[in-house]
């Protein structure tokens, strides 16, 4: 792993398409524009960490429940609060 | 064609039945063909990893949860679900759905980055 020190304002490229920009800098948070191409999917890292490990279990977890009947269960729409 | 797995044992198929996911999936970004097979009397579809034939992610349409889930004209939304024995567990990705063109045979997958789109929506209402 490579380690850099930035300060605020100041720029990292990673390859010739994308640069980390640091806007600012605070006591407990940074905040960092990045820079990239469309195809460049771009994640916080623990919700792509928590959406590899839904999938996984999906596929996994679903062996175990061959057979079981959902069928009768009621369904948990999603009930949007658009008028507040 | 054909591909095997425990589930389905032998499943044959035509190279046009073909779904391509040219950025794959989260998390497994390596698999960009699938099979999507349903069933009858299921409530859910089935998509299948052509490489990986025993990767299978049990989908299940958002639009049937909410009328108005936005998503590309003719590209439907499917959230990944995790089944689980008890039904108060099973639990339906919102946060990253997976958008399939069923006539052109072509899906991504789409990041929501927004707190009311979750990870472990629960599929199933309590009573």
């Amino acid at each position: 792993m490579l380690v850099l020190t930035r300060k605020e304002n100041e720029k990292i490229r990673i390859g010739k398409d994308v640069v980390i920009n640091i806007f600012s800098i605070s006591e407990n948070n940074i905040k960092i524009g990045i820079e990239a191409p469309r195809d460049v999917k771009i994640f916080r890292e623990e919700i792509y960490q928590s959406i590899k490990e839904h999938a996984k279990q999906a596929t996994v977890n679903r062996k175990k429940v061959l057979g079981t009947n959902y069928k009768a269960l009621k369904l948990n729409k999603i009930i949007e609060n658009a008028e507040k | 064609m054909k591909i095997q797995n425990e589930q389905f044992g032998e499943i044959n198929f035509e190279e046009n039945s073909v779904i391509k996911f040219d950025e794959g999936l989260f998390g497994f970004e390596e698999l960009k063909e699938f099979l999507l097979i349903s069933e009858d009397e299921g409530l859910f579809l089935w998509l299948t990893s052509i490489d990986e034939p025993e990767i299978i992610f049990p989908i299940f349409s958002i639009n049937v949860l909410q009328e108005k889930f936005e998503s590309k004209e003719s590209f439907e939304p499917f959230g990944i679900v995790k089944l689980d024995k008890e039904p108060e567990n099973v639990t339906i990705n919102l946060k990253a759905p997976v958008f399939i063109n069923q006539v052109e045979k072509k899906g991504y997958q789409k990041l929501i980055d927004n707190e009311s789109n979750v990870v472990d929506y629960p599929l199933f209402a309590n009573k």
